[in-house]
């Protein structure tokens, strides 16, 4: 088949316009994963997935409904929860990570329950997208989108000075929590659209290139959305060209991508 | 009413059971300069924090301008009026250019939500920036500042809302004997040119400061002292 003919089916159609929404929107969220430190906090959310997951085949669910059910109650709690307990997000992270990891492997092991089809939770596509998990990405990504247009000055100075903007009077902890609440979802989602090993792809590298190469903030937006978009829907279609595995092409394209930005500019 | 610019009326206030404001008395008028020493952990960075409506009081009153402050819309709105230099160089891993940094300054001054920052906003932080003498480096990114040229941005950026209250918490610490003196003359100048201006400095370096100051006062136990000249 030819890259035109994949793109007459429906289901190849869904799925690229889901890499360029994934791509553009979901690479903002990369953002505040780097300058708020989380690279923990996701791995804390997709272990807690996988609690989610194991209690919802425990009570008879499909097992990415506990996982859903268990990012979006993680991800609500976490921003309050550590400046609640005065702890950095990178800690409540840990703890997460470790508490929720353990009780998962008590679950499988006391309730019986199949671990290889928890750990399915982990190998997400973007070929086996839902209608569902459609339009999902799409409110999300159009409420990241909103966010960071409405809030543009707020985000920036929280991000750029956090300290300064609470004597500003700038509301700190709901845009932080607002932020923290979203990345949590976009994990999630990800883990769906690329399999949690290649979140990184979609979230990380193409925010990561931009924060090395951009000069400004503004900058730093568009290039975030640009790369993300170029490395979703360019891995996606290298892909159908060349019958690789959608997710890795994405990964290695992003690679590639922050390669380059790396050696353009080196510190 | 109160003419004064700022007086604390037995005000105490403090961290969970560490008091650290301990019925503290003090009024400054308009167009003072006024220099705070004290040991370290003697609570002059919270005094600020007090000021600016970060901490709340558990006992006293704070009234700015014959203002009382009450809830967080009196901050609010006081802070309009409120310049603030914070102890130490923090500043995150955001590009962002020394321009734009210092224009954020005047963020719920000038601009906020509604109201985006206007080609005026721009003109304002350049014009700052120049009195602090850093014109040159206004498109350089933040991140690439050093301590003392980041401190002075600090100073632009609380300036940028000509405040009529400027805190300025030990301001002196990463700058070199030339740039200290650079930023007293500044001072200097800011007082000529503002006259109503009320500055509350922190410092350990008071020999420097001392000439400028109109009184000096030492945080201790909790509550301000006035101690003249310089011990
Ligand atoms: N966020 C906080 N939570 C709890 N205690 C605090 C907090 N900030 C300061 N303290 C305590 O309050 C006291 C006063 O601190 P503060 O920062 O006001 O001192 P300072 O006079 O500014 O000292 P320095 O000269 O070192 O800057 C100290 O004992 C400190 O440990
Ligand atoms: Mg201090």
């Amino acid at each position: 088949m030819t890259l035109l003919d994949y793109l007459q089916i429906p289901l190849f159609q869904r799925a690229l316009l889901a890499c360029a929404i994934a791509g553009s929107c979901l690479s903002l969220i990369g953002i505040v994963v780097i300058q708020f430190q989380l690279t923990v906090v996701r791995f804390a959310l997709m272990h807690l997935s996988l609690l989610g997951g194991a209690l919802g085949i425990l009570i008879g669910t499909k097992p990415m409904w506990g996982a859903m059910i268990a990012i979006v109650i993680g991800s609500l709690l976490f921003g309050p929860l550590s400046s609640k307990i005065n702890l950095e997000p990178a800690i409540t992270g840990a703890f997460l990570m470790t508490g929720s990891l353990a009780a998962a492997l008590m679950l499988f092991h006391v309730g019986g329950v199949p671990a290889m089809e928890v750990f399915g939770l982990f190998a997400g596509s973007i070929l086996t997208l839902t209608a569902l998990d459609f339009w999902l990405l799409g409110i999300v990504s159009l409420i990241i989108v909103s966010l960071f247009t409405l809030c543009y000055r707020e985000i920036q100075l929280v991000l750029h000075d956090a300290d300064q903007a609470q004597w500003l009077g700038v509301p700190v902890s709901t845009i932080r929590n607002s932020l923290l609440f979203l990345t949590g979802i976009a994990i999630g989602i990800s883990m769906k659209l690329v399999g949690a090993l290649l979140i990184d792809a979609l979230l990380l590298l193409p925010a990561m290139a931009a924060t090395r190469i951009a000069k400004t903030y503004k900058q730093l937006l568009v290039f975030s959305v640009l790369f993300g978009l170029i490395c979703a829907v360019g891995g996606f279609i290298l892909s159908l060209l060349l019958n690789l595995p959608t997710g890795a092409t994405i990964t290695m394209f992003g690679v590639l991508l922050l390669g380059i930005c790396y050696l353009l500019k080196r510190k | 009413m109160s003419d004064f610019a700022l007086e604390l009326q037995q005000v105490c206030a403090g961290y969970g059971e560490n008091p650290v404001i301990n019925q503290l008395n003090f009024k400054a008028a308009r167009g003072e300069f006024i220099a705070i020493i004290g040991s370290n952990g003697a609570g002059k960075s919270t005094l600020f924090r007090m000021i600016l409506g970060l901490l709340p009081l558990s006992a006293g009153k704070i009234i700015i301008q014959s203002h009382q402050m009450d809830s967080k819309k009196d901050f609010d709105f006081i802070r309009t009026k409120i310049g603030f230099v914070p102890q130490g160089v923090q500043g995150g891993n955001l590009p962002i250019t020394v321009l734009e940094s210092v224009m954020l300054g005047n963020w719920g001054a000038s601009f906020s939500y509604w109201r985006r920052p206007t080609a005026e906003d721009k003109e304002k932080a350049a014009k700052w920036l120049e009195y602090v003498g850093l014109t040159n480096l206004a498109s350089k990114d933040c991140r690439r500042l050093s301590g003392g040229q980041r401190q002075r941005m600090n100073i632009a950026r609380a300036l940028i809302r000509e405040p009529d209250i400027l805190l300025l918490d030990e301001p002196i610490t990463h700058l070199d004997k030339h740039s200290q003196e650079i930023l007293y003359s500044l001072l200097a100048a800011c007082r000529q040119q503002i006259p109503h201006l009320l500055i509350l400095m922190i410092t350990h370096q008071l020999e420097e400061a001392a000439p400028l100051t109109d009184r000096i006062y030492l945080m201790e136990k909790g509550q301000l002292i006035e101690v003249g000249e310089a011990p």
